[in-house]
């Protein structure tokens, strides 16, 4: 298995980069995570529906959804 | 879902429920990056009568409020599927005591330490448990020798070490 000390440096890039921003995210005040965990649910809904899986957006203030996405 | 904390703050005015502390998926989203969830885990003490805990009480309280019970035992609170979880051992009744008091926007609730939060996925154990543990090490900040503390109570020390080798 590769380390980051054997990847090529454009690629330690983009992993350095992720990792800082998955380190950013984990340091947003909570009721931002809270919007961004509807916006995860938007995107996987879809996705879940396709597989005949049962989810829901939460309708929470300032992120209401239309029925359609219900 | 500050509308939904409100709910929940006046149920345990009310006693309906003892006290409560957020947990599972949105428990942890509080210390690490957000994280994909469908429910709102809510530990919670209920009232006790002799050896019995039930949930009844507390959903006939929802019911009163128009709130109804759905798939899975979801209530839907203000637009949030909560999820009740009774503080069923040991580890859930010291992770509810010391819960801490967080403010959501104007709002005050509990959210299930990060420590306990990663005691309580290594006793349940399943591959997400073991994902979100590698999450709380790399981005969450933990208090090392409370968790060595919370490990041993609980006898999870040796799980501890087979998870984080």
């Amino acid at each position: 298995m590769e380390t980051m000390d054997t990847i090529d440096p454009e690629t330690k890039r983009i992993l350095t980069a992720k990792e800082n921003r998955r380190h950013k995210l984990a340091s947003l005040p909570y009721p931002e995570k809270v919007r961004a965990v509807v916006q995860l649910q938007r995107m996987a809904v879809p996705l879940l529906r396709n597989r005949n899986k049962r989810a829901r957006i939460w309708q929470i203030n300032g992120l209401e959804v239309s029925s359609k996405e219900r | 879902m500050e509308k939904t904390l409100q709910v929940l703050n006046d149920l345990e005015r009310n006693g309906a429920l003892g006290r409560y502390a957020i947990g599972g998926a949105m428990g942890a989203t509080f210390y690490i990056e957000p994280v994909l969830t469908f429910d709102l885990d809510v530990y919670v003490a209920l009232p006790q009568k002799g050896d019995l805990i039930s949930l009844t009480p507390l959903y006939e309280a929802l019911k009163g409020r128009g709130y109804t019970i759905e798939e899975g035992e979801c209530v839907n609170i203000e637009g949030v599927p909560v999820q009740f979880l009774p503080a069923y051992n040991q580890l859930l009744e010291e992770a509810l005591s010391e819960a801490q008091e967080i403010v959501y926007e104007n709002t005050p609730t509990r959210v299930l330490r990060a420590e306990h939060l990663m005691a309580i996925c290594l006793q349940t154990g399943r591959e997400k448990d073991r994902d979100r543990i590698r999450l709380f090490r790399e981005e969450a900040k933990i208090d090392a020798g409370y968790l060595d503390g919370v490990l041993q109570r609980f006898g999870l020390e040796e799980k501890w070490r087979q998870w984080t080798q």
